[in-house]
């Protein structure tokens, strides 16, 4: 399968697991692993599955990186209704008013815009005992077999 | 590209900057100098024990270490054990990122009567930092001065029962310390209204689940104004009923510090005139400069800078994260401060082949590498008690000690 890893960081710490899940499932894809700052909502290709990594900033804003594409996003507008998707959101509980705020508001941004979200948001927890990659990877796998099937069948 | 880069201080910002330089031009030689055996600087000494989640960029820099390249040398004080000349002999470029540690003082009658703390003197206390000073005496209402995060986050650690502390790392003698302090009130106040106030309203909010205070916050204004740390400040605003009173206070400068031998009050300039606020001890969070350092006399060197806002202070020779711009941003902020950086570095970057780079750091003794830290931190992990994450060691003779223990079991 053709995926692209799309990720909105702030400290690092979800490029670093993007990368990681790049390197992951590079020997059964084809993977791109982008910076949402570099993406420009009207480069979705309906033929890849695409992969959000995203974290939570401040007070359950967008990380910075994701900020210009949310921007962009909410001015152009872009028709998503072909291109799939699933989400992986990383905070800390220690905000838990606003824990992963931040990718349910991207989430929502590409729901928005007709995009389909395959399998459920699943949130990393940084004051939890879990390392992220030991959630996401297993994540990943799961929503690409159900993205298997979905992309499939559109196919 | 190849070339040899020095980066003294081993925290966020100098870490950051060695992740970005390796990033894009991975043959670089660099290496991270830092004056304690330890790396990471203010993520394990300033970052609060109670934060971990925030400690997690840890882990982006042991990649650093392990997987891009760099060197860790620590234990070595640049002006003692190697001189800034001497590196910049060395390498292409040195980078300087060794923060600002001293305490800004309040610079008014009194400052400096026992009883008066600073913030980072007494996190570093707090953190079982090797050089800090013994924990002191607050007495049962202690008084913080500061309207900032550093504020914050010492009324948090204040406030919190033994209950709330479940999680972090901190150490044995500053938790029996926290848990027998007496404390019956903590008043917070700030020389700016409230708007003005320099607290993250997150960490604000975060103060609604201390479950052993009440909360007061007085004269801060009106909330609803579209402002979110007012909004944050009123949702506080009469929380609790535990034991320990939390009073944040606004619009008060202080004028002196009054006592018989000891902090007993505060005067401040306020909106109605001069008010006196007693207390037990004054703890001051009101910023960080730089210790007077012959070795690396920082603010010369940003004084003399050819272009300090871009971190060049001289041909070679830059100048990172709070070291370069003052005692402000948050760790984000710092990293996109590195990557610039890393970026105006490789772009000015001419290799002498002549360096000797890290050949002379290896001929200097008492150095620990990256594989020292490790064993330390493995170490720590491993004495981590009930509750804690993690056991610090606060003597650096035993870090030392443990750093140079090669593997015992085979």
């Amino acid at each position: 399968m053709k995926i692209t890893i799309l990720y909105g960081t702030e400290t690092g710490n979800a490029e670093m697991l993007a990368e990681d899940m790049q390197a992951e499932l590079e020997g059964a894809h084809e993977v791109e692993c982008l910076n949402l700052s570099d993406m420009e909502p009207g480069a979705f290709d309906p033929a890849q599955f695409y992969l959000l990594v995203c974290s939570t900033y401040g007070d359950g804003e967008l990380p910075a990186s994701a900020q210009p594409f949310a921007e962009a996003v909410e001015a152009q507008k872009p028709d998503l209704s072909a291109i799939h998707f699933a989400i992986f959101g990383m905070g800390d509980s220690e905000y838990d008013e606003t824990f992963n705020h931040g990718p349910k508001r991207l989430a929502e941004l590409m729901l928005a815009r007709g995009a389909v979200q395959i399998g459920e948001r699943v949130a990393h927890d940084a004051s939890g005992d879990d390392m992220a990659e030991d959630l996401a990877f297993p994540w990943a796998e799961a929503v690409i077999a159900e993205a298997g099937e979905t992309l499939g069948e559109a196919a | 590209m190849s070339g040899k880069i020095a980066i003294v201080g081993a925290g966020p910002s100098g870490c950051y900057l060695a992740q970005a330089l390796l990033k894009a031009a991975p043959e670089l030689e660099v290496d991270l100098i830092d004056a304690l055996p330890v790396p990471y600087g203010l993520v394990r000494y300033g970052v609060a024990a109670d934060h971990q989640g925030t400690k997690a960029v840890a882990r982006q820099f042991a990649r650093v270490f392990e997987r891009q390249g760099a060197r860790f040398f620590g234990n070595l004080r640049v002006g003692r054990d190697i001189t800034l000349d001497a590196l910049r002999d060395g390498y292409d470029a040195v980078v300087l990122a060794a923060g600002l540690s001293q305490d800004r003082k309040l610079g008014v009658p009194g400052d400096d009567l026992p009883g008066v703390y600073g913030a980072g003197e007494l996190t570093r206390a707090l953190y079982d930092h090797p050089e800090a000073v013994a924990l002191p005496e607050l007495g049962p209402n202690p008084l913080i001065v500061g309207n900032g995060n550093v504020a914050i986050d010492l009324l948090r650690l204040l406030a919190k029962t033994p209950e709330e502390l479940e999680g972090s790392d901190l150490g044995a003698a500053a938790s029996r310390w926290l848990a027998d302090s007496g404390i019956e009130t903590i008043t917070i106040t700030g020389r700016s209204p409230a708007a003005q106030a320099k607290f993250d309203a997150v960490m604000v909010k975060e103060l609604a689940k201390l479950a052993g205070v009440r909360i007061a916050v007085e004269g801060a204004g009106d909330a609803g104004e579209g402002s979110k740390l007012l909004d944050a400040l009123a949702a506080i605003d009469g929380h609790g009923d535990g034991p320990r009173q939390v009073t944040f206070r606004f619009g008060l400068t202080p004028v002196a510090v009054e006592g018989a031998g000891r902090a007993q009050s505060v005067r401040f300039a306020g909106p109605e005139g001069e008010e006196v606020v007693p207390c037990s001890a004054v703890l001051t969070a009101i910023g960080f400069e730089a210790a007077s350092d012959a070795g690396l006399p920082r603010d010369a060197l940003i004084a003399a800078a050819q272009d300090a806002d871009a971190g060049r202070l001289a041909p070679g020779l830059y100048a990172a994260g709070w070291f370069r711009r003052g005692p402000r941003g948050t760790i984000p902020e710092n990293r996109a401060d590195a990557q610039a950086l890393a970026a105006l570095i490789l772009g000015e970057l001419s290799p002498d082949p002549a360096k000797q780079g890290r050949k002379e750091l290896a001929a200097l003794t008492g150095a620990v590498d990256y594989d020292g830290w490790c064993r330390i931190d493995a170490a720590e992990v491993a004495a981590a008690p009930e509750g804690r994450c993690r056991a610090k060691m606060a003597s650096r003779d035993e870090m030392l000690r443990i750093a140079a223990q090669k593997e015992m079991t085979q």
